[in-house]
């Protein structure tokens, strides 16, 4: 396989080549292929310990793969340093399942602080945008309030207007509903949808089933550290061809 | 026991000399703050280079913790008088910091405050550390998706919510170093101790030093009180903030 060919525009957003990953001698991720297309939607399902979340912490270099390759809109990031490495990271939002806001820091400040620090926006600017985002998911009237004031919804739905605050190419969301009480999950998700509908690129690693059918143009399953089966979401859910697809979702699609 | 108290509790000696106790006491406080305010700096100084990302800074981390654990591992009071015998021979350092006499305190004075405020700061490193390793890694990765470099996430994110945790061990550790004061007295600097001792000497009675350790207390105990609220004021917060 050769690297794709020059011009970033027809490259997809995300291509992952042969990606390994181990830790220690634990082999999480065993020989990862796929395509993330602009403006799509790729929902990654398996069950704990598949290696979900080092694949998409590997997109964002929070892990960095073993073996095989990475781009991000055509340029080869696996052994990214320095520049690159910020290119990669106003590029590449991400959403953690703990949400990680900032507990010193107002809900604005969240928001603003990586804008002004990094890309040494006016703090006014930075605030105006800040404010806008916050309208998007739905929290105009929380900016003044501190992380611990919220709820784990709005928390995250904080965690994602400052994600959002950076102007990434590409967002990616680990299990970001799966630390949040069952009648706070919706509130995420329909900011997520929105956010699909309005054309971002969002790679999202998810246990929620009904999101992923109804958003996803594309589902992956991962098993034991390889993709076992991929393709559009009627595909996977409805008619999946594998074995271990099929038990997969039978046992989290019975309750 | 009469002899005790007459020795160590004569109101009427106390009372006397109650002035130049507190002369000396405020002597005392200074030394402590300054040597503390410096070494909180200096402290965080070497916490931080101890957290240099990348291969290349290896060598600073070393240096580092090298000098962390040698200026824990000797004693304070040696490290008092190396200092005040070696200084005025540095032939290399001008005049102004071989000697400094600087707000009209003597040079004494000034090697008491460099000698506590090294060996805290090597304390005081440990204890940012602390504070730095108990800040949860989600907030590291956290600042590093969102692109900040090493230093904004150590400015903005690490550090401040490192130094809201160390703040009670920091004060305990004032504690120690307020009373650790008392070692600069044998370079000659008139802090509480030796005042005492020097009324000790005049009168052959030793009740300035029980004023003394009075005077102490009545610093240290409130701050020992503060310390305990603000650990209670933590775990409540904790308490709060868990799932």
């Amino acid at each position: 396989m050769t690297a794709p060919a020059s011009g970033e525009a027809r490259a997809p957003m995300v291509r992952l080549e042969g990606v390994h990953k181990r830790f220690g001698s634990l082999h999480v991720l065993r020989g990862i292929d796929m395509e993330v297309e602009r403006g799509s939607v790729v929902c990654v399902i398996g069950p704990s310990g598949s290696g979900k979340s080092t694949l998409l912490r590997c997109v964002n270099l929070l892990e960095r793969a073993d073996g095989g390759r990475i781009w991000l809109e055509g340029q080869d990031i696996t052994h990214a340093r320095r520049e690159q490495l910020r290119f990669v990271h106003q590029r590449v939002g991400m959403v953690f399942q703990q949400f990680n806001l900032f507990p010193h820091k107002s809900v604005l400040e969240n928001v603003t602080l990586a804008p002004v620090t990094v890309l040494k926006r006016p703090r006014e600017e930075a605030a105006r945008r800040a404010e806008e985002l916050l309208t998007r998911v739905g929290l105009a009237d929380k900016i003044h309030e501190y992380p611990e004031r919220l709820s784990g919804g709005q928390q995250q739905r904080v965690a994602i207007a400052r994600a959002l605050a950076m102007d990434p190419h590409v967002m990616l969301f680990d299990e970001v509903t799966s630390a949040l009480d069952p009648e706070l999950v919706k509130e995420v998700l329909d900011v997520m949808r929105r956010l699909a509908r309005d054309g971002m690129t969002m790679i999202v690693v998810t246990h929620e089933m009904g999101f992923a059918r109804e958003v996803a143009d594309h589902v992956a399953f991962i098993d034991g550290g390889v993709i076992v089966e991929q393709g559009p979401p009627e595909e996977v859910f409805e008619n999946p061809r594998e074995e271990r697809t099929k038990r997969f979702l039978g046992l989290v699609l019975e309750h | 026991m009469d002899v005790f108290f007459e020795q160590y509790f004569d109101i009427s000696l106390m009372r006397e000399n109650f002035g130049i106790v507190l002369e000396g006491f405020w002597e005392t406080v200074q030394l402590a703050l300054i040597s503390a305010a410096i070494a909180l700096v200096w402290g965080l100084v070497l916490a931080l280079i101890r957290q240099l990302p990348g291969k290349g800074t290896a060598p600073a981390r070393w240096l580092a913790i090298a000098y962390i654990d040698a200026f824990r591992g000797i004693p304070l009071l040696l490290v008092v008088l190396i200092i005040s015998g070696s200084f005025p021979f540095l032939d290399f350092l001008p005049e102004w910091l071989r000697a400094p006499t600087w707000f009209g305190k003597p040079d004494i004075f000034w090697y008491g405050v460099l000698a506590i405020a090294l060996t805290y700061g090597a304390y005081y490193a440990e204890v940012y550390r602390a504070g730095i390793e108990a800040v949860p890694h989600g907030q590291r990765e956290a600042a590093r998706s969102l692109g900040m470099s090493h230093a904004a996430e150590m400015r903005h994110v690490i550090v401040p919510q490192a130094v809201r945790k160390v703040i009670p061990p920091m004060l305990n550790d004032f504690i120690a170093l307020m009373k650790d004061t008392s070692l600069v007295q044998v370079i000659g600097v008139v802090e509480v101790v030796k005042v005492g001792r020097e009324i000790q000497a005049d009168t052959f009675n030793s009740s300035a030093l029980t004023l003394g350790a009075i005077l102490f207390l009545v610093v240290t105990i409130p701050l020992a009180r503060i310390v305990d609220r603000q650990i209670n004021r933590q775990q409540l917060r904790l308490q709060r903030a868990a799932p």
